[in-house]
């Protein structure tokens, strides 16, 4: 090997005598510069940031409107609160509570809610003794003023207006970052912990970083540079010597191909260490996988390399070899822009979100908003709904309340409009009717999902849940004719109007039959998670880091708490909840999977789930076991050993490995059929025996015009031409060592978009290896 | 380092050697055919010469050797091995016409790298170069930067680079080029040491008198034909005896030519003839064909016997460029003949 080290010593050495490298190095340490000013501080989150903190403006404007036209509500918490708004948002409420349209924007009501964060005459202990405090709150309302600082007291007020009108504000961790540079702060603090601000930095600002400068700038220089290396060494006086001494002509030229990419080595390395350095020293942030984008970078340039090397070796000139190179670039990144329009308008919104199985009907939610139902016969999923790659709606995720019927929802959103204020109808689809929408009660304002609970449908909202009987659900869309269902479609219809019902309609309070479950006072928060047990008859809740048992009142009163546990760890964490048999299931995102008793909701066991994997949906699957769809698009099992019990008497459960298909979408259990119906690879279902996992049907859609020349086509294309597009990308898989990123989708729905790592990286070694291979045979077999 | 062959095989064997470019255009595929079935063999301790005019073949025979190109037919062999295998040119000191080596090195730094593609050692490299250095005037100068150094320079380097290794077979291509008078007689030096040191040198140059001065054996080559090969003197023998040229101090021109018409009756073999145009001033220059010291007595008896002084004597034998320029013209009436 020593004849091949020596020539990739000698290309290093050739680098470092570039006068380009030399300016590159420079350029480098410009940018390490600029970057290495900047710091962050850490403070408790106190101040409101506008409509990104007033998650339910609506919800906050109906209660301060309530409350200072109701007299009755002058001494409550919401009252005083309203009572010291100033001037501006009074005139504004007042105008809402004579039924007027808000005219303030939210960053208004924001700015009074800040002005009460300083000024605390508004608090009253009485009047804030009946509010829901969190148990951060209910610390600091026991230390005296006086040993407050001044950040406590306003993280203080903070939490005490939060209290006052639950579920209009979003969930924020209880410290926020500012970032400032050379000591100076910057203008907009980031109200995340420190986990997320690192999240942040490893997600997205180092992949922009590393991206724009190694996969763009760097790279492209490094063309520049090293275009001339095999012309230079095809010269005569240079070739004829290399090829006299007793070297291979392949790995002469496998050599020279590691030793060109020394120069983009040598700049990456000292971009990547010195970016690692101002991370680790200015913002603590010590990630040693930031050190893995020096290979990937490297691994990224030899692709356009191997391009390179072929045309320097076909035409013998650096500028031929530029220029191929360049037009190759662009062959790539056009095949990545059409690939990813595939993606975006034809493959993302036919993706199946969710499943409801009745009877032999499958029905599922895509991603584009959209419902669509499988048709044996012609063996096509039916649009019920069209999907749509940049629809604003939201359509509910089904929920099977017999065997011939599916209720969902659609619900118009926009971007300014979140979740909606305005409400929408329930969409009963039963066999009966075709499976055609037929519209039925409205729902409570701002629903996002639907549960089934025995006879009954409950509502979750962006702050509620509510109920209502099924039965009135079906009467209301005609599915039930007889005398006692349209006595119950009356009274589901019965709202209640004029001013009130439009303050009702804003609260969120439902007007159509729906009657909330939970404690006067009480709102969920988000992250949120609900299930409901098998009978119906109990209820688990996950709200910020807490997690309820609720159980079913034999009359229409509320449904009465029965348990309560604090999740340890950052409240913001979203997560997901499932409920098998006596075990409750919690599995949030960078925390050890969690398993509590049903009953008492005390934990009795933990399972460790890497840090990469996000869970997105969780299922009971009978026998006591579990199916956790993590964000790689694999289902894992949880279940309990053998005999289930340890020695001392307590269950003992176990995570294990991938069953089922890769790239899965969603995942329901059909209990009836004792199957799990498994959606992957966009809109394939397959149907697994829930015992042993075996494959015991499958849904293989025919394909449309456009999926056809997706598959047939635009995917061969993105396997034949590397996607160096996508290895840029997953710089931030790499860096942040999660599998998916976590974003909220037009619609204000937060979705997991997955790294694709293995695909690009498949590609691009094999486009190498093939291109070294065609370099190798042509050079080994040429005369010179 | 390699030891040297003690067999009598030869070290360089060229079979029937021919070599055929394509040249691919839109008029269609035109084929050049660069060697036309060439045989050679260099022996161990020999220096052997190759010359010929440009396009002659030489620098694809070298090639050839080196496993640079392969061969369209014929075989060629080094060391008893086919041309181009790793075994073969682990023992070849090549240098190049044209040197190109990196700007970044130093004569130093380029012998460190070269020694390592003849996989040796740092040991024996910088062993080797502190020597070789030394014997092509390059010490002193040896950590400079390549891009200070003159043409000659670059040559004594190039030279030094193909001796690294201590190779058994020295393939120069054009070695003297670019040098002073000085770099030229020191490296026609450096190669008569080697040759006493019993290695096998190739050597392609068109300067005919340093391959007639340093070669033992050389071979002709034009449009892709071996047109002679041999030693010098084979060569020359094959073609011309020497000559003799006197002059001499007749009373006038006309006593000059009666003394011409009277040898030629008494002794037509010396082939006496008179050039009264290329005489010196004073004199009268005579020519006579010899073939051996006797010939050369009996011409200066018949001059003293017609009483005429003799200002100079010179046997004149024919140069290696003589043949060239013969084997080469001939070639070239007979291909435009052709």
């Amino acid at each position: 090997m020593r004849p091949y080290l020596a020539i990739i010593r000698d290309s290093f050495h050739a680098a470092l005598s570039s006068r380009v490298l030399w300016i590159a190095f420079v350029a480098i340490w410009v940018v390490l510069a600029s970057l290495a000013p900047i710091g962050y501080q850490e403070d408790l989150t106190a101040e409101f940031r506008g409509a990104r903190d007033l998650e339910n403006r609506s919800r906050l404007q109906a209660l301060l409107a309530q409350a200072s036209s109701d007299p009755e509500l002058s001494d409550t918490a919401v009252g005083r609160l309203a009572a010291a708004m100033p001037e501006n948002v009074a005139e504004d409420l007042a105008n809402v509570s004579a039924g007027g349209d808000a005219k303030l924007r939210t960053s208004q009501y924001a700015d009074a809610l800040n002005q009460c964060l300083d000024d605390e005459s508004w608090y009253d202990k009485e009047a804030w003794e009946s509010t829901l405090r969190l148990a951060e709150l209910r610390q600091l309302d026991e230390v005296p003023d006086g040993d407050l600082d001044e950040s406590r007291r306003r993280r203080r007020a903070r939490l005490r207006i939060e209290a006052a009108m639950p579920g209009v504000f979003a969930t924020r961790s209880m410290k926020s970052i500012s970032l400032t540079y050379a000591g100076l702060e910057f203008p907009a603090a980031f109200a995340v912990d420190k986990t997320r601000f690192v999240g942040i930095i490893n997600q997205l600002v180092v992949p922009i970083i590393i991206n724009w400068l190694l996969g763009f700038i760097l790279i492209f220089l490094g063309i520049l540079v090293t275009a001339s290396m095999i012309p230079d060494m095809l010269q005569p006086g240079s070739l004829h010597l290399l090829l006299s001494k007793p070297v291979s002509r392949s790995m002469l030229l496998i050599s020279k191909f590691i030793g060109g990419c020394a120069f983009v080595f040598l700049c990456v390395v000292q971009l990547v260490l010195g970016l690692y350095l101002v991370a680790g020293l200015r913002l603590d942030i010590w990630n040693v996988r930031l050190l893995w984008c020096i290979p990937v970078s490297v691994f990224l340039f030899s692709v356009f390399y191997s391009v390179s090397v072929l045309a320097g070796m076909r035409w013998r000139s650096p500028i031929l070899a530029i220029g191929v190179t360049t037009m190759f670039g662009g062959i790539c990144f056009v095949v990545g822009i059409v690939g990813g329009v595939f993606d975006g308008f034809v493959t993302g919104p036919a993706r199946i979100q969710a499943m409801a199985v009745a009877g032999d009907v499958t029905i599922a939610s895509t991603q584009g908003s959209g419902l669509i139902r499988f048709d044996k016969s012609s063996n096509q999923w039916v649009e019920i709904f069209g999907s749509d790659a940049i629809s604003m709606d939201r359509v509910l995720h089904p929920v099977v309340v017999d065997q011939n019927t599916v209720v969902t929802a659609r619900t118009k959103v926009g971007r300014m409009n979140p979740f909606g204020s305005g409400a929408a109808d329930l969409l009963v689809l039963s066999a009966g009717n075709d499976w055609e929408p037929e519209p039925s009660l409205r729902l409570p304002p701002a629903t996002i999902r639907l549960y089934r609970a025995a006879d009954s449908l409950l509502a979750l909202s962006t702050s509620d849940l509510n109920q209502t009987e099924i039965s009135g659900v079906l009467a209301a869309a005609g599915e039930q004719t007889d005398e006692e269902g349209d006595q119950k479609a009356a009274e589901a219809q019965e709202g209640v109007g004029g001013l009130l019902g439009s303050l009702s309609s804003m609260l969120g309070i439902a007007p159509s039959g729906f009657t909330s479950v939970l404690p006067r006072g009480m709102a969920i928060a988000s992250p949120r998670s609900v299930v409901v047990s098998s009978t119906g008859n109990e209820l688990y809740i996950m709200s910020r880091s807490q997690l309820l048992r609720f159980e079913r009142p034999a009359n229409d009163q509320p449904w009465g708490q029965t348990a309560e546990y604090g999740l340890e760890g950052d409240s913001s964490l979203t997560g997901v909840i499932a409920i098998e048999g006596s075990v409750l299931l919690v599995s949030r995102a960078e925390q050890p999977i969690e398993l509590f008793d049903s009953e008492t909701l005390k934990p009795f066991a933990q399972l460790p789930l890497s840090d990469r994997l996000l869970p997105t949906s969780a299922e009971g699957i009978g026998e006591g076991r579990f199916m956790l769809l993590t964000s790689d698009g694999r289902c894992r099992v949880i279940s309990p050993e053998n005999n289930g019990e340890k020695s001392n008497g307590a269950k003992s459960y176990l995570l294990k490995g991938k069953v089922g298909p890769s790239n899965v979408e969603a995942i329901t259990y059909d209990a009836r059929q004792n199957l799990v119906y498994v959606a992957h690879h966009t809109d394939s279902v397959d149907i697994l025996d829930a015992g042993d996992f075996s494959n015991q049907s499958d849904i293989r859609p025919s394909l449309g015009v456009w999926r056809r020349v997706d598959k047939y086509l635009v995917g061969p294309l993105r396997f034949v031409i590397p996607q160096t597009g996508e290895l840029g990308e997953n710089i931030g898989s790499i860096v942040s060592g999660k599998s998916a990123i976590i974003f909220n989708a037009p619609s204000g729905e937060e979705r997991i978009e997955r790294y694709d790592i293995l695909r690009p990286v498949f590609s691009c070694s094999l486009f190498i290896a093939i291109m070294l291979l065609i370099n190798c045979v042509y050079f080994g077999t040429r005369d010179y | 380092m390699n030891s040297i062959p003690v067999s009598d095989a030869p070290i360089v064997h060229v079979d029937n050697v021919a070599k055929c470019y394509g040249k691919w255009s839109l008029r269609g595929t035109r084929r050049v055919h660069a060697l036309k079935g060439i045989s050679l063999e260099a022996a161990a301790g020999e220096v052997f010469g190759l010359l010929g005019p440009n396009g002659a073949g030489k620098t694809t025979l070298i090639k050839v050797l080196l496993g640079v190109v392969s061969p369209t037919s014929g075989k060629a062999a080094l060391f008893g091995q086919p041309a181009g295998t790793k075994l073969a040119r682990s023992r070849i000191g090549y240098l190049p016409e044209t040197l190109r080596v990196d700007r970044h090195h130093s004569a130093r730094s380029a012998l460190r790298f070269y020694g390592r593609l003849s996989n040796m050692s740092r040991q024996e490299i910088e062993k080797r170069s502190d020597e070789l250095l030394e014997l092509v005037g390059l010490r002193g100068r040896d950590r400079e930067p390549l891009k200070r150094f003159s043409k000659g320079m670059n040559q004594r380097l190039g030279l030094a680079q193909a001796l690294i290794h201590d190779p058994d077979l020295l393939v120069l291509d054009e070695p003297t080029d670019g040098l002073d008078p000085v770099g030229r007689s020191e490296v026609r030096k450096v190669i008569e040491r080697l040759s006493a040191a019993g290695k096998t040198i190739f050597l392609n140059s068109h300067i005919l008198q340093e391959v007639e001065v340093v070669c033992t054996r050389v071979a002709i080559l034009a449009n892709g034909e071996i047109r002679g090969s041999g030693t010098i003197a084979d060569l020359a023998g094959n073609e011309d005896n020497d000559a003799v040229l006197l002059d001499v101090c007749f009373n006038d021109e006309a006593a000059a030519k009666q003394f011409i018409e009277e040898s030629s009756v008494g002794h037509p073999a010396l082939c006496l003839s008179f050039d009264p145009k290329g005489s010196p001033r004073g004199t009268h220059r005579l020519f006579g064909k010899v073939e051996d010291q006797h010939s050369v007595d009996q011409i200066v008896d018949l001059v003293r016997a017609s009483g005429v002084s003799i200002k100079s004597l010179d046997i004149k034998r024919p140069s290696l460029e003589d043949t060239f320029m013969k084997l080469v013209g001939i070639e070239t009436e007979e291909g435009s003949g052709s």
